[in-house]
């Protein structure tokens, strides 16, 4: 026992142990519901954060969706403008045009002319706010072409001193050596920017020559070409340098008391130069003058690969392959336009025919009745595109002479639909009877890729022919796929050819005959084999309207184009007859 | 002040004087909570005082002389349940200088409401370094015993000279000089 006495613990010191103890314990609950109460808090704070970030996120994307539509309407609503303005404005235009040609007396011609003044200015203004509405939306598009300065410079030239506020301004052009005679770019961009220089530059200088300067220099292997117009005006300071290439902006003209146009010009123009990656800017001094310039990088075109419509023959004037008597069909449902396109139309002695909407143009078109179709895209009840459709589905391409599309829509919005339903130039309306002048001799002269405004569709049929009479196809090469009939030529020579086509014929005006009785007979099995088979033989031979049809028949696709299996029979029997009377000749 | 010092200077006088000594030591004292102390609690400085100045009664040894050895044994303490803070030390000086910077850093994580003294440092040279000790509480004398322990702990020798602050309460300033 007494060796045990160290291991004891007295009563006192056990009770004192047990209090301390019970106190820790007391503390551990307190510390846990401390700690407890603080996760509340903590998981409190963070669902708050939580909903807080949601409700802000919704806000957020409610508000976009707002902005979005905004500037969606904002878009439709310049679009449409531009339209409900340029339409107008073209007939007032057109109008004076006319009124001018007719007018003799100098007091009501000086009135025209300031009429005309007016309406071109206001003319450009709105295209330069539709310029720019198209960038703001992103949809400014450049296109590559080859591009001859030298030209395009000489032509800014000429347009400025033929302009009234011009005739006497001496304009001096000094293009260096060194600038390549073809670079790739965008002519009518670069053309703008020029002109815009050069016309500040007359608006801004009362006296003194406007010198237009290009070089080039090399840098890290690229060339780059530089474009300047000086002139030795009235010049800027440094604050309103700042200023100039900003939207909307103009410096103050002492030349001239009211401000013209949108000032919208310079920032347009510095807009095109950022888009292709160039750089614009001025050097000026008050009173003494202003140098304005760009500078963007340019790909040589190798002179040897160029064609001579490309460029480095300008297309020489067209003999005036007299497009008198040419017999036009014009689709236009604006009373004023149409008056317009009439008088335009008579005074090019064309022979013209009025359908007031696209379905009256459909309605009148036939084969070997008109040379040339004019067809505005907007019009009521079926508007240009749907009507281009419906003749292109109707008819044979070689039966279609050159569709012209007139718009006031921006262009590139509807190009590549006019694309796709066949139109083969689109002209934009308000149109100078010159250029819609041009247009006809071009399209009259076979040479619808030469013109040099507005896009070309490249993926449009080949036209048979380039004469301005569609004919009926008068041998087989006008009927086939040129490059079937060159190989079946190779085959079986000119003479074996013709009896094959002879053996087709036979053929298929049986076969066609069984495929119609067959559908009368609601035998649509039959009607799917006799099809095949005429499908088959067309591809052959190359007839590529035939075989589509047949594949349209025994698809039974013919519903798509609202045309029954009979009325698609019909064509393919209809192209049949005129393959006999070849054939017969 | 924290409950530790509490249990462990108990701790150090069973082992000094004995089981029986303490328990008649602390029915003399009159504390609060008759000296059941736990290491998580928190208690007034005054109860400190008044153990010491009852051991010092029991045993004749100043009060001055048990914070030195109190200095001692909580060094001991220290080494013993927190290694982690003497590991990457290579000499008294740097252990002292981390004090503040480091352990009292990891103190107020577990105690957000522990009253921790402050120790800022000045080092003169390799082998002069001065800490300036102010408290709330007059402990001077067991920073001292902390102050040697720490040297012997790196088995390093030198002096300590301890300077009261002419004014500020509770505020010493102990010069460490070292000698190889």
């Amino acid at each position: 026992m007494t060796e045990n006495t160290d291991d004891r613990v007295s009563r006192k010191r056990y009770e004192r142990e047990k209090a301390a103890r019970a106190e820790a314990e007391a503390l551990l609950e307190e510390k846990s519901r401390d700690l407890f109460l603080a996760n509340q808090k903590l998981e409190e704070y963070s669902s708050n954060l939580e909903q807080a970030v949601l409700e802000r996120t919704a806000e957020v994307r409610l508000a976009l969706e707002r902005t979005e539509a905004a500037s969606a309407a904002r878009s439709r609503f310049l679009a449409t403008m531009s339209h409900e303005i340029r339409t107008p404005l073209g007939g007032l235009l057109g109008m004076i045009d006319l009124l001018e040609m007719d007018e003799k007396e100098p007091g009501k011609l000086e009135l025209l002319n300031y009429a005309k003044t007016a309406g071109v200015g206001l003319s450009k203004i709105v295209n330069d706010v539709l310029d720019f509405s198209k960038m703001e939306a992103g949809v400014f598009l450049f296109e590559e072409e080859n591009v001859d300065i030298r030209a395009l410079i000489e032509s800014v030239k000429i347009l400025a001193t033929s302009h009234e506020t011009g005739t006497d301004r001496q304009i001096v052009t000094k293009v260096s050596d060194s600038v390549p005679r073809l670079f790739l770019g965008d002519a009518t961009r670069i053309r703008q920017v020029v002109s815009n220089f050069v016309s500040n530059a007359i608006r801004y200088s009362f006296d003194g020559p406007i010198i237009i300067k290009a070089t080039t220099k090399d840098n890290d292997g690229k060339t780059i070409l530089r474009v300047e117009v000086e002139d030795f005006g009235v010049g800027i300071d440094a604050e309103g340098i700042s200023n100039l290439f900003k939207d909307f902006t103009q410096i103050s003209n002492p030349l001239t008391a009211a401000a013209q146009g949108a000032g919208l010009g310079l920032a347009i123009c510095k807009r095109i130069i950022n888009g292709v990656g160039g750089e614009i800017s001025v050097e000026s001094t008050f009173g003494e003058g202003s140098t304005f310039w760009f500078e963007i990088e340019i790909e040589t075109v190798d002179l040897q690969n160029v064609s001579g419509a490309d460029g480095l023959n300008p297309p020489v004037d067209l003999p005036p392959e007299g497009i008198q008597g040419t017999r036009v069909l014009i689709a236009e449902d604006n009373i004023i336009n149409q008056k317009l396109l009439l008088t335009y139309a008579e005074r090019m002695g064309l022979v013209a025919d009025l359908a007031e909407d696209g379905s009256v143009a459909l309605e009148k078109f036939a084969p070997d009745k008109y040379d040339l179709v004019l067809m505005d895209i907007a019009m009521p009840k079926m508007d240009g595109l749907e009507a281009t459709r419906h003749i292109r589905e109707r008819w044979a391409a070689e039966q279609i002479p050159p569709i012209l599309a007139l718009t006031a829509h921006v262009m590139d919005a509807i190009e590549e639909e006019a694309g796709q339903v066949g139109i083969d130039k689109i002209l934009s309306k308000p149109i100078p009877y010159e250029e819609l002048k041009k247009a006809i001799e071009n399209v009259v002269a076979g040479n619808l890729s030469s013109s040099n405004s507005g896009p070309v569709f490249s993926s449009k049929p080949k036209r048979a022919k380039a004469k301005p009479q569609i004919e009926e196809a008068r041998s087989l090469v006008d009927l086939m796929a040129p490059d079937v009939h060159k190989n079946l030529v190779e085959m079986f020579g000119l003479d074996g050819l013709s009896d094959f086509a002879g053996k087709f014929l036979q053929d298929s005006s049986e076969r066609i005959e069984k495929l119609v009785s067959a559908n009368d007979d609601g035998d649509f099995k039959e009607v799917r084999a006799q099809a095949h088979s005429l499908k088959g033989a067309a591809q052959a031979l190359g007839f590529p309207d035939m075989a589509e049809w047949a594949r349209k028949i025994e698809l039974d696709e013919t519903g798509h184009e609202d045309m029954t299996v009979l009325e698609t029979a019909e064509m393919f029997r209809a192209k049949l007859t005129e393959l006999s009377v070849i054939l017969k000749g | 002040m924290k409950g530790v010092v509490f249990v462990e200077l108990l701790k150090m006088a069973e082992d000094a004087f004995g089981e029986e000594a303490v328990d008649n030591v602390l029915d003399k004292a009159d504390l609060e909570n008759d000296g059941a102390f736990t290491t998580v609690g928190n208690y007034p400085c005054s109860e400190l005082v008044k153990i010491v100045v009852a051991f010092s009664e029991h045993s004749g040894l100043s009060p001055e002389v048990l914070q030195i050895k109190f200095g001692h044994w909580m060094m001991a303490f220290f080494i013993e349940h927190y290694p982690e803070f003497f590991k990457d030390k290579t000499s008294a000086f740097a252990l002292l200088e981390s004090v503040d910077q480091e352990i009292h850093v990891e103190v107020r994580k577990l105690y957000p409401d522990a009253e921790l003294p402050r120790f800022d440092t000045e080092r003169h040279s390799d082998s002069h370094l001065s800490m300036i000790y102010s408290s709330p509480r007059p402990l001077d004398m067991f920073c001292q015993g902390l102050i040697e322990a720490c040297l012997e702990h790196f088995d390093e020798k030198g002096e300590i000279s301890r300077t009261p602050h002419p004014t500020a309460e509770n505020t010493t300033t102990f010069d460490v000089t070292t000698t190889a």
